[in-house]
């Protein structure tokens, strides 16, 4: 049975870590403030960079750029998946994981290879302790910048191209709100464009073919790096409403204790009252 | 009179949004200035100057490029970065350029290396002469 003493270092040591919980939970508020504005301004861009590659690409014959064209017998497939480097963050990094994993269980038997291409520390502990097919890794990554964000296209870009990969799948957490962000699993290579956009007979300088070779490039690197920063600040807004979490349950958890602690106290009190009592009787009788 | 919607749209942000008289910018082909009622127009940018007309005052711009489409008097530059003239460091624009020129002379012609350092030094010469139009 847990001695008074034992339950008073309890309740410190959970205090001391609601302190802990709480200040990650500003630190990543603030964070996620910052990351969002940076989400909003990369929004705006990505949103008029797929309009305007709709539009181009509608009207493009899918053979002028390998890119476009899709493969009738897919044997092996790619996915990218983005993660965090950190964890503390609720289900945000189990939530890829896990649709990752489960892509994998139902698609097997139809394909011949299923492997992943990681950016981020969790999902690549997730994945390598399910026996997945790693290809590449990319951890630790402190800052997004352009060169990273390039690598990674023109790796992507490869690995399509050279027919290692028939079909590449790009799966990462959207930002919606800071309460509520989604897994997006979708396809990434050979670029769909939006069926609703219109094709528009433009008058192209140079001819259009040597556009879409400028364009396709621009577009993966641009939806690449749209889904790392995505990713970023859902990573902030997860870890945020976590940490919000454990700071109430921390809470809830010491007015529990502290409720124990008194009636424990207030239960050794009588006790020695009444051996006290009890004591004094004894030496009266005699 | 007709006018022109133009934009202006970077990674970094929404950088011009407004109806103007006309818009003039350097494509792989060279110089070209659209008006309202212009054709359906799409074509890539160069480095250097983008300039628009509003109400007989000027705007000048510096960009590294881009595309540029043109869709019923709709104008929309979707740039990899672009910088109003009055926003130019020149200071740190000539110096990028003297940097630039000593690397040049200094690594082989054919290298990647030369390419990439010839774009830089296109860029700061851009934005050098943009800068002095403000």
């Amino acid at each position: 049975m847990a001695t008074l003493r034992d339950i008073k270092r309890k309740i410190g040591s959970i205090n001391s870590t609601q302190t802990i919980t709480r200040t990650m939970k500003m630190v990543s508020a603030s964070k996620l403030r910052r990351a969002q504005e940076e989400l909003e301004k990369i929004r705006n861009y990505v949103v008029k960079m797929e309009q305007l590659a709709g539009r181009v690409l509608q009207k493009t014959p899918e053979n002028i750029h390998p890119l476009l064209a899709e493969r009738e017998d897919i044997k092996k497939v790619l996915i990218f998946s983005i993660s965090s480097d950190r964890g503390l963050c609720g289900a945000f990094n189990i939530n890829i994981g896990l649709h990752v994993e489960n892509f994998i269980a139902q698609n097997s038997s139809f394909h011949e290879r299923i492997a992943v291409y990681l950016y981020g520390r969790k999902a690549k502990d997730y994945l390598q302790r399910r026996k997945a097919d790693i290809v590449k890794e990319w951890l630790d990554i402190k800052k997004i910048n352009q060169t990273i964000v390039d690598t990674i296209a023109s790796d992507l870009i490869e690995f399509y191209t050279s027919g290692a990969f028939d079909k590449i799948y790009l799966a990462y957490t959207r930002f919606h709100s800071p309460v509520k962000q989604t897994v997006v699993f979708d396809e990434f290579l050979p670029i769909k464009t939006a069926e609703e956009s219109q094709g528009i007979d433009y008058l192209c300088e140079p001819e259009r073919n040597k556009i879409v070779e400028v364009l396709i490039p621009k577009y993966v690197s641009t939806k690449i790096y749209n889904a790392l920063v995505e990713s970023q600040t859902s990573e902030h807004a997860a870890r945020m409403s976590a940490m919000e979490n454990a700071t109430s349950n921390c809470g809830e958890v010491v007015r529990y204790l502290t409720l124990i602690y008194n009636k424990r106290r207030q239960e050794s009190i009588t006790n020695e009252m009444m051996d006290i009592v009890g004591g004094a009787e004894a030496l009266r009788g005699t | 009179m007709n006018v022109l919607n133009f934009e202006i749209i970077t990674p970094e942000k929404v950088l011009v949004r407004e109806e103007v008289d006309m818009v003039e910018a350097k494509g792989v082909f060279g110089e070209f200035g659209i008006l309202p009622g212009h054709a359906k127009f799409l074509t890539i940018l160069e480095i250097g100057e983008v300039r628009y007309m509003k109400g007989g005052k000027t705007t000048h711009l510096a960009t590294s490029g881009g595309f540029a489409e043109v869709l019923d008097d709709t104008v929309m530059f979707l740039l990899d970065t672009a910088e109003l003239a009055e926003e130019i460091d020149i200071e740190r624009a000539k110096r990028a350029e003297q940097r630039v020129e000593a690397a040049l002379k200094e690594i082989p012609t054919d290298s990647s290396e030369y390419k990439k350092y010839e774009l830089a030094l296109l860029r700061a010469i851009a934005r050098i002469s943009i800068a002095s139009k403000k």
